[in-house]
């Protein structure tokens, strides 16, 4: 009832802006009459529709409000005048502010970081048109935890044809993976499958080509405009053909899994522009679909046209057409995924997920991957951390300024006398925290410049690829992060410093004792409390990964080189490189133990009744095991005659099978799950590590084998010698094998311990938080002393004039200090055991955590907290107290 | 020089918070001067003429009670002060003088004509 008679508000606000105040409420009170008179003539819209008009014309001189006079002119003056104290301020008390300047800027640096990291990923895939309209279809299977980023091959066609809400829909199938070759030279690259859709659903620039018809005929190709300058140099590459050999190169930069097989000719029908975008798909070439039902005939690749079973194969991008919106293709993937997947037992409650786009990065974890990227857990997990900082830091700037309260209570007791409200004190002391945060801010900008190149170094990024660019959009982020944090980090002391009474202060300041501190005391305790526990754990987790380091794999990974065989016949290789002066053998592999890759089996005792046993397979050739030094203790190696019926198991395979003794194996005959040829154990080799030391604790059954065509790795033990120069010899020799391919070498303890590189980042990201949260815990009790040491100067004049010591009154000064830490101690050394013990039992290969841990965290954060308020103690205690007395 | 100023519209609101007397307030004056002159006011010129009448001192103000239909904003009464009626005097008397000034003739012509 009284919002309908009420006039338009927006105006009614408005005008009471601009309206002179000593006129405001008549004019108010003749337009509220008017109005309501109108109402009862013509009408609500009427009314309003004049009401507006008069208000309009109500804007005029004489009627609006002066802007200067009245209230504006004191603030704008005031304002400034907050400035010039604020400035005074912070050079008068150089300690407190450098304390609150840069205790505030190391942690903004870190909220920055992130920012900028979080900036990074939301520009990605934002150069498509109909970005807002794309969507990847996810498969989640009902016993999974996370979807898949991946989906059944006929998905997308049944998508296009039977829902009219979609405009298009295209998939992207992994499988091209190996050398492209033109007149002699080749190059390396992965890719897609990719349909004519392609290009309709996204706006991958092409640099050359026509978007139109490049993926129309079978054994056509896009490549890469960097992969077009390595390859045709400074020839046009468009209409050339070139020969593609595939050797199954996975597109997640992993290795693959087929040996060479050429796929014939390909035309280069495009060139996709790579340095103008940024993609979450990250592709060297794409094939043309059409290509696809040839390489079925040749039997090259598997194929899967109809095959609703196998989710994990292709990726789905829909596009919707502009009507339609994610709730009508939510209805159609269930309705899709409904009957596709009624009469498979197996997949029955398989559910297919729209995740839009702008979604995908940053986005939730997935499964099988199109390519690597944070999730946004890790974002949430790192922003977390990283406020825990920021807040640890405005926690030092609000106990600082709260505790220094007493230094400019005379100033607030002049401004309150001299006409202040409470309103104009709160806005000084905020004005002055946003100017503290600004030039935080500032340093900040400059410490970043130290921390990125660090960030991307790290191991990692050569997988997610972080560029962190600053563009406007991120100066503006970080100017309204430091504003955000000047008003957080100084509400509170604004209102508790504005609270005071004028006359109290300015007559009783003397007598004043400092209060208790229990608030800045709680917190102090906190922030100790957060950097042990942190400290704690970076030395947990460097322990840790000492251990690894330092782990036995049971093999001789010195003096050993890998080298890829990159499609070339192994026994041509071995010859070679025999004959290269300083090497003593050489091996064959499929893959190399314990760098991440392996395969699996289902092995048991040809007749028995019992289960299959899942084991690893390796296919080695017999020179393996010696190479490595992997001792036999039972049997014999295999033979040099390559029969690939005879294998080898290791001691803990022996003991699965069933034989406490390994020489009780040799001779049995094993029947491997999907084979109906059964295999004969010849020798039983001591464990060793095949997996990655956070992969496993206990060795795993393993069995190797040997089959030629599976061979992709000559392992090279060679004299000890100069690494440089046995590689270049090893590179002349490889010339005479192969003229394509570069030679692809690594040394087999510098894999092993690349195994550990990822531990090595985690161990820096929280040795580096361990490092900022007590730095700042550190800045904030320095602060506190020395504003107590400061206070308490009389006193101690007095004291030593009185025959005190100078031990004595360091005591007195840091015994309030003192009991902080140990209280920290106290709570923070159990807290960090139970928490870190949570994570480590999960662990395998994991060290003891002793208390021995524990106490050399204690011990950094006690001698750090005592050399901190030491400092100040001592300087105070050995002052010549005429100094200090006569101060008066 | 002139000794009072008083514009047309000035003049206007003038008489007509004098024929209201006791009554003139910003709805009352509006509503007077629409019904008798048969022209449109609008509350801000109005307003704005009744503020520049106080300056120069020719009206006076008190604020009145607040009532319900003004959602409980007091009404402005204004008042003709001594100075306000020696400038309507003023400005009537001048017209006069130039009205008696005019030759018949002219007049008559005019007209005519």
């Amino acid at each position: 009832m009284k919002g309908k008679k009420d006039p338009p508000q927006l105006l009614l606000k408005f005008f009471r802006w601009f309206c002179h105040p000593k006129l405001r409420s008549s004019i108010e009170g003749d337009l509220t009459e008017l109005y309501n008179e109108r109402l009862e003539e013509i009408g609500k819209r009427k009314a309003d529709w004049k009401f507006s008009i008069d208000v309009l014309l109500l804007f005029r001189p004489g009627i609006i409000r002066p802007s200067e006079g009245y209230q504006q002119i004191n603030q704008y003056g005031m304002f400034k005048n907050y400035f010039k104290v604020g400035i005074r301020n912070i050079l008068k008390y150089k300690v407190f502010s450098f304390i609150n300047i840069f205790g505030l800027a190391v942690a903004m640096s870190v909220c920055m970081l992130i920012i900028l990291m979080l900036a990074d990923q939301k520009s990605y895939d934002q150069f498509h048109e109909k970005k807002d309209r794309i969507y990847r279809v996810l498969t989640k299977i009902k016993t999974s935890l996370k979807p898949n980023a991946s989906s059944p091959f006929p998905l997308a066609q049944a998508i296009r044809s039977e829902y009219p809400i979609t405009e298009s829909a295209t998939q992207l199938t992994p499988g091209p993976g190996g050398d492209v070759m033109y007149k002699e030279k080749s190059v390396e690259m992965r890719g897609f499958f990719a349909d004519q859709d392609f290009f309709n659903v996204f706006s991958f620039p092409l640099k050359a080509g026509n978007k139109k018809n490049a993926l129309a005929s079978p054994h056509s190709m896009i490549i890469t405009s960097n992969m077009a300058d390595r390859l045709f140099k400074n020839e046009d590459p468009i209409g050339k053909t070139v020969d593609f050999t595939n050797r199954g190169l996975n597109h997640l930069m992993g290795d693959g899994e087929s040996s060479a097989s050429p796929w014939g000719s390909f035309t280069i029908t495009g060139v996709v522009d790579d340095g103008a975008f940024k993609s979450h798909i990250k592709f060297d070439l794409l094939i043309s679909a059409s290509t696809m039902p040839a390489l079925y005939t040749e039997e090259k690749i598997l194929n899967r046209t109809d095959d609703w079973q196998q989710y994990s194969y292709t990726y789905t991008y829909v596009l919707l057409n502009s009507k339609s919106n994610d709730n009508d293709l939510k209805d159609a993937l269930n309705d899709l995924a409904q009957r596709k997947y009624k009469d498979f037992e197996k997949l029955k409650g398989l559910t297919l997920i729209a995740q839009s786009l702008p979604d995908i990065t940053p986005g939730i974890f997935v499964g099988n991957p199109i390519s690597f990227s944070l999730p946004i857990e890790v974002y949430y997990l790192l922003s977390v951390l990283a406020l825990a900082i920021m807040i640890s830091a405005g926690v030092n700037y609000t106990n600082l300024s709260t505790a220094r309260a007493l230094t400019r209570a005379k100033e607030i007791g002049v401004r309150k006398i001299t006409g202040a409200r409470r309103r104009d004190l709160v806005y000084q002391f905020l004005s002055e925290s946003v100017m503290i945060s600004f030039l935080a801010l500032m340093l900040a900008m400059v410490l970043m410049n130290f921390i990125k190149p660090a960030f991307k170094g790290f191991w990692v990024n050569q997988f997610l690829h972080f560029e962190l660019d600053q563009n406007l959009y991120v100066y503006l982020a970080f100017a309204v992060f430091a504003l955000l944090v000047g008003i957080f980090a100084g509400t509170y002391p604004a209102f508790l410093l504005s609270k005071y009474q004028p006359l109290q202060v300015i007559r009783k300041r003397e007598n004043e004792k400092p209060n208790k501190w229990g608030t800045q005391k709680f917190l102090s305790t906190s922030q100790f409390v957060i950097s042990l526990f942190f400290i704690t754990t970076s030395i947990l987790l460097y322990n840790q990964f000492r251990h690894h380091l330092a782990i036995d794999y049971g093999l001789d990974s010195k003096h050993v080189v890998n080298i890829k065989l990159q499609g070339n016949d192994y026994d041509k290789v071995a010859n070679e490189l025999v004959k290269t002066p300083g090497v003593i053998n050489v091996s064959a592999s499929d893959y190399l133990p314990a760098t991440g890759t392996q395969n699996g089996a289902s092995l048991k005792i040809a007749g028995s009744e019992k289960d299959f046993i899942q084991h690893t397979v390796l296919q080695a050739n017999n020179l393996f095991t010696e190479n490595l030094d992997i001792r036999i203790i039972a049997g014999k190696n295999l033979p040099s005659s390559q029969n690939s019926k005879y294998i080898l198991v290791n001691r803990s395979a022996a003991r699965r099978l069933g034989f406490e003794n390994p020489s009780d194996i040799i001779g049995q005959l094993i029947e491997r799950s999907g084979s109906s040829e059964n295999l004969e154990v010849i020798g039983v080799m001591e464990n060793f590590r095949f997996r990655m030391p956070s992969e496993q604790e206990e060795i795993a059954p393993l069995m190797i084998s040997d089959k030629p065509s599976a061979y992709r790795y000559a392992n090279i033990r060679f004299v000890a010698t100069d690494r440089a120069e046995f590689v270049s010899r090893l590179d002349e020799a490889w010339k005479q094998i192969d003229t394509s391919h570069p030679l692809s070498y690594k040394f087999y303890d510098d894999q092993l311990a690349e195994n550990n590189q990822g531990f090595v980042d985690i161990v820096s990201i929280i040795g580096f938080i361990a490092f900022l949260a007590i730095t700042i815990a550190c800045l904030g009790m320095l602060g506190m002393a020395t504003y107590s040491v400061e206070r308490r100067t009389k006193e101690i004049g007095v004291r030593k004039v009185l025959g005190a010591g100078d031990n004595t009154i360091a005591l007195l000064l840091s015994k309030s200090f003192l009991r902080v830490l140990t209280v920290s101690v106290f709570i923070g050394a159990p807290l960090s055991y139970f928490v870190n013990n949570l994570w480590l039992q999960r662990f395998p290969n994991r060290v003891d955590f002793g208390w021995g841990t524990i106490l050399t965290g204690a011990f950094i954060l006690l001698s750090l907290g005592l050399i901190t308020i030491g400092s100040q103690a001592f300087r105070a205690s050995r002052n010549n107290p005429v100094d200090s007395l006569r101060m008066e | 020089m002139k000794k009072y100023q008083l514009g047309e519209f000035e003049e206007i609101v003038m008489l007509t918070v004098g024929i209201l007397h006791l009554e003139a307030y910003g709805v009352s004056i509006k509503k007077e001067i629409e019904t008798r002159l048969s022209r449109k006011v609008s509350v801000g010129a109005l307003q704005s003429a009744l503020i520049r009448l106080e300056d120069k001192g020719y009206l006076k103000s008190r604020e009145g009670d607040a009532t319900e239909e003004r959602a409980g904003r007091p009404k402005k009464y204004f008042q003709i002060t001594a100075l306000g009626k020696k400038a309507m005097e003023y400005s009537k008397s001048t017209r006069n003088e130039l009205w008696d000034a005019i030759p018949k003739m002219a007049l008559s012509l005019k007209i005519a004509g």
